[in-house]
């Protein structure tokens, strides 16, 4: 350990909190911009020790989630640098960041969309259940899938839309009324 | 939304990486001038990653899991444990746990098999397929599998108490488990009563004892030991184990003092504790080495050229000098299995045993204290020396044990009574099948020296 971690308990208390009300939008932010999910999981690990190493050096009142979103951007750079063994480009940078913004701004309504998400998904018919488990669950390619269910990677690809348009169709409605299931 | 059908098509093969690299720079470029399609970029991409980050309730949600149950299951990331752990902080689990009781109904694991399992005293539930929260597990017979959500996959081999804390750290109380542990739950932690094993992408086992006498040996990959007295870690690679003993081993003990017993029924039991009775076992690479007075007979076999070593046969020789054995009708022999200790479970399919009776009654004469691989009565090397020995019976032991004694049954067991001259009766016992790895288990056998399982014993009437 580069540092010894802040060891007050108000201080311990302080992170887990914020840690938790963020844990959402960091979980996207980080999933949104790691292509492997393995990877966006071990980078996720790592952006969460870096925060508590680092957490005296965060002011508290000031924002959290910029705090969050600057050591996660490193790191995430970092391993895009790595795993491409090629300098990460101007555009790579510039493309996370404004992604990373629009995130950003939807931060707020995120919990919810997480819980109307959860009422779409139970919608489902079995057929796109089984579709949602395999590149999820399993996280299954779209040529694996292709290979599981007998269809070609087209029809996949063209399978794994349509779920997630009429996902986020539904998250949409749920969101506007709330209370129709 | 201003987007057209080609920017959508365009989104969503971003999101499979089905652009070519050129595609994607050009998709970037896009993203960035276009705030339309940034945003409809974000939703989509919001909707993948969180489908992603919340994979592992995607199955219990498809269940139709109640909705009341929901709000409880106020989502805590496994990735955070594993964090916490990382950076030492175990303090932050201690307050996180006690200040949020709903995070023990969390589930980390589920049991996804179990064979021929008896549990006691659990507060989990021990149904196959049941999720799994914090809590201990008691198995008392056979062997349950857990599948973390992280992708662990831990076995339990009775006798085991194991206490599941988080997704990546559970307490073997007592016991043995196997544990598989692919890539996302590296980190996995098992401690024992005197280590810590730390999973660094690998496959291991460990062994303890409630008392503290950890076993730990590495299938593939690496882990860590920590934990230990000194303070120290230690790096166990693939191959090679590790032996911190605090416990002791009752070695050594004095024997019990046996009793020809008389069963309703007309049978009679006489123990190898009984007169001039006598058990032990040999090991090929301990030759010169006397295992003729442990609490176990341990017996192995094996065909992986790793493992020959470690082949181990049992014999045992029952004092018959107070019955008219020409007479005896029928016969058994019962065998109580006792945890060997070494070895793991799993690594063994069904076992078949073989029972010989020793022929030649000049072999009679072994004694315990000089018994060894070299002397062992009616073997060669190779095995049964068809000489001097002749097959009565075989039994089997399932994977994970049988729970309860054995009891080898068999005409040929009398027939072999009837041809005793000298009042003795010699008995090898050997495992016929092998092991899927050289660190299978090697089977143990209550011999009369143990403290409180029951000695190999002769019933005839």
């Amino acid at each position: 350990m580069d540092q010894d971690p802040p060891d007050s308990t108000e201080n311990t208390e302080t992170y887990l909190r914020l840690l938790t009300q963020h844990d959402r939008w960091l979980a996207a932010y980080a999933f949104s911009l790691v292509a492997s999910a393995a990877d966006a999981q071990d980078i996720l690990q790592e952006v969460k020790v870096t925060m508590w190493k680092q957490f005296a050096k965060f002011e508290q009142g000031t924002n959290f989630r910029a705090w969050a979103r600057r050591i996660a951007t490193n790191q995430i750079l970092n391993y895009r640098r790595s795993e491409k063994r090629r300098p990460s480009s101007a555009l790579d940078v510039e493309f996370i960041e404004a992604v990373a913004a629009e995130i950003d701004r939807r931060a707020d309504t995120l919990d919810h969309k997480a819980d109307a998400l959860k009422i779409c998904l139970r919608k489902l018919p079995e057929a796109h259940r089984k579709i949602v488990v395999w590149r999820y669950y399993e996280d299954c390619g779209v040529e694996e899938i292709a290979a599981k269910s007998e269809r070609t990677v087209e029809a996949v690809y063209r399978l794994l839309s349509r779920i997630r348009g009429v996902l986020n169709d539904c998250v949409s409605r749920q969101l506007a009324h709330p209370h129709t299931t | 939304m201003k987007n057209s059908a080609a920017n959508e098509d365009r989104i969503q093969r971003a999101i499979e990486g089905l652009l070519s690299e050129e595609e994607m720079d050009a998709f970037k470029r896009d993203v960035i001038a276009d705030a339309d399609l940034r945003a409809a970029y974000a939703e989509q991409m919001w909707l993948h990653s969180s489908l992603r980050a919340e994979r592992e309730t995607l199955p219990g949600l498809f269940e139709d899991a109640p909705a009341a149950e929901e709000k409880i299951v106020r989502r805590w990331p496994v990735a955070a444990w594993a964090a916490a752990i990382a950076a030492g902080v175990t303090l932050l689990a201690t307050i996180f746990l006690s200040g949020k009781g709903t995070l023990f109904h969390r589930p980390v694991a589920t049991l996804v098999q179990a064979e021929n399992c008896k549990w006691a005293g659990s507060d989990l539930p021990t149904a196959v397929n049941s999720k799994l929260g914090a809590g201990r597990l008691v198995l008392v017979e056979g062997i349950a599998t857990l599948k973390f959500t992280n992708g662990a996959t831990v076995t339990m081999e009775a006798p085991t108490t194991l206490e599941i804390l988080t997704a990546m750290h559970c307490r073997l109380i007592e016991g043995t488990l196997t544990a598989e542990v692919p890539e996302p739950a590296h980190g996995f932690t098992v401690d024992t009563p005197d280590i810590k094993v730390v999973d660094l992408g690998t496959k291991f086992g460990v062994t303890a004892a409630a008392t503290g006498n950890s076993q730990v040996r590495v299938f593939q990959g690496e882990v860590e030991i920590g934990g230990m007295k000194d303070g120290k870690t230690k790096r166990i690679t693939e191959g090679k184990g590790l032996h911190v003993g605090s416990g002791n081993t009752t070695l050594g003990q004095e024997p019990t003092h046996g009793q020809l017993v008389q069963e309703s029924g007309g049978w009679t039991a006489i123990p190898t504790s009984f007169g001039h009775g006598k058990d032990g076992y040999a090991r090929r690479g301990d030759d010169g080495s006397h295992f003729g007075t442990q609490p176990l007979l341990i017996v192995k076999h094996t065909d992986i050229a790793a493992g020959r070593k470690n082949e181990r046969r049992a014999i045992v020789t029952f004092d018959v000098s107070q019955v008219a054995t020409a007479t005896v009708a029928e016969a058994q022999i019962v065998l109580d299995p006792a945890p060997s200790g070494f070895g793991f479970s799993t690594l063994v399919p069904d076992s078949r045993f073989a029972v010989y009776g020793v022929t030649d009654e000049a072999l009679d004469a072994w004694d315990e204290r000089e018994m060894s691989w070299a002397s062992l009565p009616g073997c060669n090397d190779d095995g049964p020396n068809p000489n001097q020995v002749r097959k009565l019976a075989e039994f089997w032991i399932p994977r994970g044990g049988s729970g309860g004694p054995i009891t080898v049954r068999g005409d040929a067991i009398a027939d072999f009574l009837h041809s005793d001259t000298n009042g003795l009766v010699t008995f090898l016992v050997v495992r016929e099948t092998g092991e899927t790895d050289p660190s299978g288990l090697a089977h143990g056998f209550a011999s009369k020296e143990h403290p409180t399982a029951r000695p190999p014993t002769l019933r005839l009437k």
